[in-house]
């Protein structure tokens, strides 16, 4: 195989890794919720909005690493708020009535944060320690010549590594995770055997929102900090949750890989690359109308 | 509670009359609460996609949030023909109809097969695709981001499509819409579309072909709003991209939300309250109407489900006059309990 090749393919590889990346991390708070509770939470977007620009703004205040730790605390405050008081009333309402309460919040989000900050992009520059190139030359013998790639997507795909390790890690490993998997299953069943299930549901949500957190920290300075930023991942991360086979975390991520390479390699038709994703969504649809890792009847 | 409204040609020739005369009178009535001539135009156009929403929402329960699908397809058929083919609307209605309806069977045959929340995130991902397509792979032909623009000046037999002709057209087409929704409710088409919404399952097991409905009811939206999309166009001869986007789609579920949807009515007056919203009160709060929209759109979720019109009901419930017959409580006095066991007294001591 011919140097240039390699080169090409490797980087396209980490292109692909690093936009499925941050599809996933959007895509598994959006399915974890689902999978629990069932709702189909339109706002989430928002949630990565309201994280990005608390991102800026603490960075720029306070520096990088206390937005690391403030901002998906602060998320996982707003999830659990917005649970309790919001969401909580609607999980006997019909579905149509969840998605359009959610809707209604983004909306808000949306028009709130133009309001205060402007409809334009904010600047929100990768810290220091993390901007720059690395030269995969050094790294990889089988490269050949001078090949680079952003660190911070370097970053970006360690962070998404680590975050969705956490979370199986989390679900498979202890007690919570547990209850949490049971309650995928049966709620009334947890209910009859005395767990508080109520009140796991809104550390559920609040866990969904702190995924948004982490995304919209480290995320930002890839997809730019603006209103509008949170409808154009909101629609790419629910194809990755239909795909994957709604309430399948392990089915988000694979489709959120699946994406993210269908993206990166079809960047050279960039006609095609515009729509790609809807159409592997169709493929996979017609073929498997549950999803790649979706269970029969469930919400079928 | 489904039951057949009682069809009574008094009643209904009040009810289309009233409506009518309404929408007629619009360019008259609306500049007395601060609007202008040419927002009954927009109003009206809106309404007739509000309209058409209502009958795939409110009759069957299938939240929509891709139905930009069918407006902007439409709007761009529509725009295309009047730029190459022919200045006449005539053949741009009927060209975008086509288009339209044959868009409606293929999207519809592919989502259709899901429902509930599926069928809300796939119809946007669809609508979405169209958006993304007709911004890349179509450019050459919809002018990309920068829309499609003509300079040609539509015409109904020799008439100019402008101004107060445009109006009455519109208006004549939403009548004649609104009369076709009302006998679509009441037909057995209608029964059967509430019938899969109270439960498609059952429908299915009794051997109904519960997907012939669905795609009736869909197609039949998405043509309303398809000559939505095309009234738009000839109306202001200009397609923007933002007619395919998920923002319009957002819009017309909310304009039916708020004004009450499975009620005909309600989202037409949803359209026309979003409308003078955007148009009349942005002149007093400035650029945060969306923002206090997004407001009154929540709180409508959350606290008034029914929308406007329910309010309306809501109110006589509990000022008006007290109901004489109980019929929700089994055995008061004068309830629909009582009232047969009596009968049933009668019929013994007759025997």
């Amino acid at each position: 195989m011919s140097g240039h090749l390699i080169n090409s393919l490797t980087l396209q590889v980490l292109t692909g890794l690093q936009l499925g990346a941050i599809y996933a991390l959007i895509a598994l708070g959006l399915t974890l919720i689902f999978g629990t509770l069932g709702v189909v939470n339109f706002a989430h977007g928002a949630l990565y909005l309201v994280a990005a620009y608390c991102a800026v703004f603490i960075a720029n205040s306070l520096g990088f690493g206390w937005g690391v730790v403030l901002v998906p605390t602060i998320l996982f405050a707003a999830g659990w708020i917005m649970e309790r008081g919001l969401v909580r009333h609607f999980y006997t309402r019909p579905h149509t009535d969840q998605i359009l309460v959610t809707f209604g919040l983004a909306i808000v989000v949306e028009e709130a944060l133009k309001w205060g900050f402007g409809s334009n992009n904010i600047p929100y520059p990768a810290p220091a320690w993390g901007s720059g190139i690395v030269r995969l030359h050094d790294y990889l013998g089988f490269l050949e010549g001078f090949v680079v790639f952003p660190k911070w997507r370097l970053v970006l795909i360690g962070v998404s590594l680590a975050v969705i390790v956490a979370l199986f890690a989390l679900l498979r490993l202890t007690t919570f995770g547990l209850v949490i998997r049971a309650g995928m299953r049966d709620a009334g069943m947890l209910r009859f055997l005395g767990v508080n299930i109520s009140q796991r549901f809104a550390l559920v949500f609040g866990l969904g929102a702190l995924i948004a957190g982490v995304a919209g920290v480290f995320g930002g300075p890839i997809t730019q900090v603006s209103p509008e930023v949170g409808m154009h991942l909101l629609v790419p991360s629910f194809l990755v949750v239909v795909i994957g086979g709604m309430g399948s975390l392990e089915g988000a991520l694979i489709a959120a890989m699946l994406l993210g390479m269908a993206l990166s390699f079809s960047a050279q038709y960039s006609a095609v690359q515009q729509i790609i994703i809807y159409l592997v969504a169709v493929v996979v649809l017609l073929v498997r109308p549950r999803g790649l890792l979706g269970k029969k009847g469930v919400f079928e | 509670m489904m039951t057949a409204a009682r069809f009574s040609w008094p009643r209904e020739g009040l009810v289309l009359g009233g409506f009518a005369a309404l929408v007629l009178a619009m360019p008259l009535w609306l500049p007395w609460i601060g609007g202008y001539e040419a927002l009954a135009t927009k109003i009206v156009i809106w309404a007739i996609f509000a309209l058409g929403f209502d009958i795939l929402l409110g009759f069957t329960a299938y939240l929509s949030f891709g139905h930009a699908a069918f407006f902007g397809t439409s709007a761009y058929i529509t725009g295309l023909m009047l730029k190459h083919a022919s200045t006449s609307i005539i053949w741009a209605l009927f060209a975008s109809a086509v288009g339209t309806l044959v868009l409606a069977f293929i999207l519809g045959g592919l989502i259709l097969r899901r429902s509930g929340i599926y069928f809300s995130i796939l119809s946007l991902a669809f609508a979405q695709m169209l958006h993304a397509a007709a911004l890349s792979i179509f450019a050459r032909w919809t002018g990309g981001d920068n829309g499609l623009t003509m300079d040609t000046a539509p015409e109904l037999l020799g008439m100019h499509m402008e101004g107060q002709p445009m109006f009455y057209f519109a208006a004549l087409l939403l009548i004649a819409g609104f009369v076709a929704a009302r006998q679509i409710k009441r037909s057995p088409l209608g029964l059967m579309l509430q019938a899969v919404k109270e439960n498609h399952m059952r429908l299915e097991y009794t051997g109904v072909n519960v997907m012939g409905y669905k795609i009736a009811a869909y197609v039949i939206s998405a043509v309303y709003a398809g000559v939505a999309g095309s009234l738009m166009v000839i109306y202001e001869p200009y397609v923007a991209t933002k007619f395919l986007n998920w923002s319009t789609s957002g819009e017309v579920v909310i304009m039916s939300v708020i004004g009450g949807v499975n009620t005909l009515v309600g989202p037409m007056l949803g359209a026309g309250f979003m409308l003078y919203f955007e148009n009349v009160v942005q002149g007093l709060i400035g650029a945060q109407w969306k923002l206090v929209l997004g407001l009154i759109f929540v709180l409508v979720v959350i606290f008034l489900p029914g929308g406007f019109v329910d309010l309306w009901r809501r109110l006589r419930r509990r000022f008006g006059p007290a109901p004489d017959r109980r019929d929700n409580v089994p055995d008061a006095p004068g309830s629909l309990l009582e009232q047969r066991e009596a009968r049933y007294k009668a019929i013994e001591e007759e025997a």
